[in-house]
């Protein structure tokens, strides 16, 4: 854990597993998980630029600590997939703010990655300043609108 | 302190602003505009990173109370469904604008002589023809000539490309037999006076990075500048002051520092937009004027109008390459646009499909909806939804009330103390049964061009673009605040140029008419110069 870190690396790899629960890894392997994708770091940044965030993961995150130790030994990685669906599922009762607040920030980075980007078939770069071709399209399709008769009152 | 008298002071360096100062730069008086934003750089705009989709979330956010920028006054809209949207830079809102840009119908100023609601605009659309031909040169308008919804018109440039999404949308359109037409955009379609050519980038409402775009920072003021305007900027105007003689005298002003200081003038110019120039007016009591300047009619501030828009999307099952090119700008329809009394409305409103979205937005959009869950089939959700999503605003005409209004806050001010503007704002029955009809109509025209699920919102929340009517023009000095060429009844010297002035608000973005008319006020001035204090 680093000085500034927001989060201890116990609670950096439960939020890791969480991410991952947020946007697993797509079946066929194109698209990665978002914990396997190293966005923790991005949502502890959120977590020091967004006031609401920070109480919403700390409490969240202690929370989801308790309900695993409450399951035995081991982590939230270490949980079945179903179990850690129920870990969850039960955390949004107790801590509703920690799933909501969280998913946003999630979503929001996941899909500025350039790893996600190319496998969604996107070049992985920002529109500028290379920007897009795009066809003028076919106007001869205005035919029938050039035909009618003006539309306008004077 | 200076000690200098200008000969004009414009107020607001936005989109009316900058067509008066360059108009009035031929003339060689002695021209300041005070702006209390700052340049932009456009190296700096969201499309240049990775993160582009969430700065409008951010520093580049519609609403000055969330942005954070300091150059922003806050603005109490909680008693309002709809929330203004503004920026304040050099260039104005036409730095965020989506740069659609279509000028007023002809019935547009004769609304009560048509309809018999509102009223009638002291001036018609051909007097403010040769102004709209002059503003679509200096702007750089792309278009396609032949709208049977217009007048014939001046279009420098070729239209914006319509794309997959646009044929598709037109389609749909050709299969109702409703009008649509490619979009009057202020957008460099082609390398113009100097202006690079659009290259599709997207996100035209955050900047444009590739200065295709026409804000005001890269038409009007560089010619200005270079005529010999000076544009001084992080300098907020507190009041205009009055002399003994009841004229315009100068302003007080807050210069970047914090640090008050007084411009003298000869003549003053506001342009500060329909929230910001009611603001300043009753923000400049004296004894002369103790409800505000230029308000012995009463009617600063009041008759507010929005337009309200609603907004329908549709999903279609193929791709629509709808990330790329001008958001805000692709086609529209005036099918509902001119008053049909069996629709249940007076007036009418304008469709404009905005291009899809991009891969955060999709995701964010569907989070909020439901669409795009959380978990197990997260993937296959969001690939269903990402670049399959087309859709409208769609502009309603409002009607003026004089209830709709702003005032000031009597707790709210900005960051140098300057009381803040509160906007009370309820939509009309009117407008309701308006937006009533176009969700519906949209949705039809959706549904016609292949969407295979289609939802919308409405009245928009964050569509305070357009704010209009807060200064009205007449010729009666009772019912009006400035006369036909915008000088204000109660203050000869003093000029009003912006959207505050509008008498109606029409159903179409109202850019385009508001450097018009700020072109066309700046001939009068001129034309009137000699006998302008008498």
């Amino acid at each position: 854990m680093s000085d500034d870190a927001l989060l201890s690396s116990d609670e950096e790899r439960d939020l890791a597993g969480v991410l991952d629960e947020i946007i697993p890894p797509s079946e066929d392997g194109r698209l990665p998980g978002a914990g396997e994708l190293g966005l923790t770091a991005a949502i502890e940044r959120a977590m020091n630029d967004t006031p609401d965030l920070r109480p919403a993961v700390a409490q969240g995150l202690a929370a989801l600590h308790e309900l695993v130790e409450s399951r035995g030994p081991g982590d939230f990685a270490s949980l079945s997939r179903e179990e850690r669906r129920g870990v969850l599922n039960e955390l949004a009762t107790l801590q509703p703010a920690f799933l909501p607040g969280l998913i946003f920030h999630v979503y929001a980075h996941y899909y500025q990655d350039g790893r996600v980007l190319e496998a969604l078939g996107l070049e992985p770069r920002p529109p500028h300043p290379l920007g897009y071709e795009l066809e003028t399209g076919d106007l001869s399709l205005l035919d029938p609108v050039r035909d009618r008769p003006k539309l306008y009152r004077r | 302190m200076s000690d200098e008298t200008v000969d004009v002071l414009i107020i607001g360096a936005g989109a009316a602003g900058a067509a008066l100062a360059w108009s009035l730069a031929e003339t060689r008086m002695n021209v300041l505009c005070l702006e209390q934003g700052d340049w932009m750089d456009p190296a700096q705009y969201p499309s240049t990173g990775m993160d582009w989709e969430m700065r409008q979330f951010g520093d580049f956010g519609l609403s000055p109370n969330s942005r954070g920028r300091p150059e922003d006054y806050p603005i109490n809209d909680s008693e309002s469904p709809i929330a203004v949207s503004n920026f304040n830079a050099v260039g104005g809102s036409t730095i965020l604008y989506a740069a659609h840009f279509p000028r007023f119908h002809p019935g547009d100023f004769q609304v009560k002589t048509l309809d018999g609601v509102a009223d009638d605009w002291p001036i018609d659309y051909a007097l403010l023809e040769p102004y709209y031909d002059l503003n679509a040169r200096m702007m750089g308008v792309a278009g396609l000539a032949g709208d049977p919804a217009y007048p014939d018109k001046e279009v420098p440039l070729p239209p914006v490309p319509l794309g997959v999404l646009g044929e598709t949308l037109g389609r749909g359109f050709n299969k109702l037999g409703w009008h649509w037409w490619p979009s009057d955009s202020a957008i460099a379609t082609e390398a113009y006076e100097g202006r690079a050519p659009c290259i599709n980038l997207g996100p035209c409402i955050t900047g444009c990075a590739q200065g295709a775009k026409a804000s005001t920072d890269v038409t009007y003021w560089p010619s200005a500048i270079r005529r010999g305007v000076t544009l001084r900027t992080r300098c907020r105007v507190r009041e205009i002051t009055v002399g003994a003689d009841g004229l315009a005298d100068g302003v007080l002003y807050y210069d970047e520092h914090g640090a008050e200081q007084r411009q003298r003038a000869e003549m003053v110019v506001v342009a500060c937009n329909g929230v910001g120039t009611p603001r300043l007016l009753l923000n400049s009591r004296s004894q002369l004027f103790p409800e505000g300047l230029a308000n012995r009619s009463g009617l600063v501030g009041r008759n507010l109008m929005f337009h309200p828009y609603a907004m329908v999307t549709g999903i279609f099952d193929g791709r629509l390459e709808g990330y790329k090119g001008p958001t805000g700008c692709c086609i529209m329809s005036q099918e509902f646009y001119e008053t049909d009394l069996s629709r249940g409305f007076v007036r009418g409103y304008t469709f404009e499909t905005l291009r899809g979205l991009g891969p955060v937005s999709t995701a964010l959009l569907g989070m909020s909806s439901g669409r795009v869950p959380w978990g197990a089939g997260h993937h296959e959700a969001y690939e269903a939804l990402f670049d399959r999503t087309a859709g409208m605003v769609v502009i309603c005409e409002d009607l003026p009330e004089p209830h709709n209004r702003v005032t000031l806050d009597p707790d709210l001010v900005d960051s140098n103390g300057i009381p803040a503007p509160k906007i009370h704002y309820r939509l009309s029955e009117n407008s309701h049964r308006m937006l009533e009809h176009c969700v519906a109509r949209g949705s039809e025209v959706l549904e016609a061009a292949g969407a295979v699920e289609t939802f919308a919102d409405a009245p928009l929340p964050p569509a305070g673009w357009h704010l209009m009517g807060t200064a009205r023009m007449g010729t009666d000095p009772d019912a009006s605040v400035v006369n036909e060429w915008g000088r204000c009844h109660d203050v000869r010297n003093l000029f009003i140029i912006d959207g505050s002035i509008f008498v109606t608000a029409a159903a179409v973005n109202p850019t385009n008419t508001i450097q018009a008319l700020a072109l066309y006020i700046a001939d009068q001035i001129v034309k009137n110069l000699a006998n302008l204090f008498e």
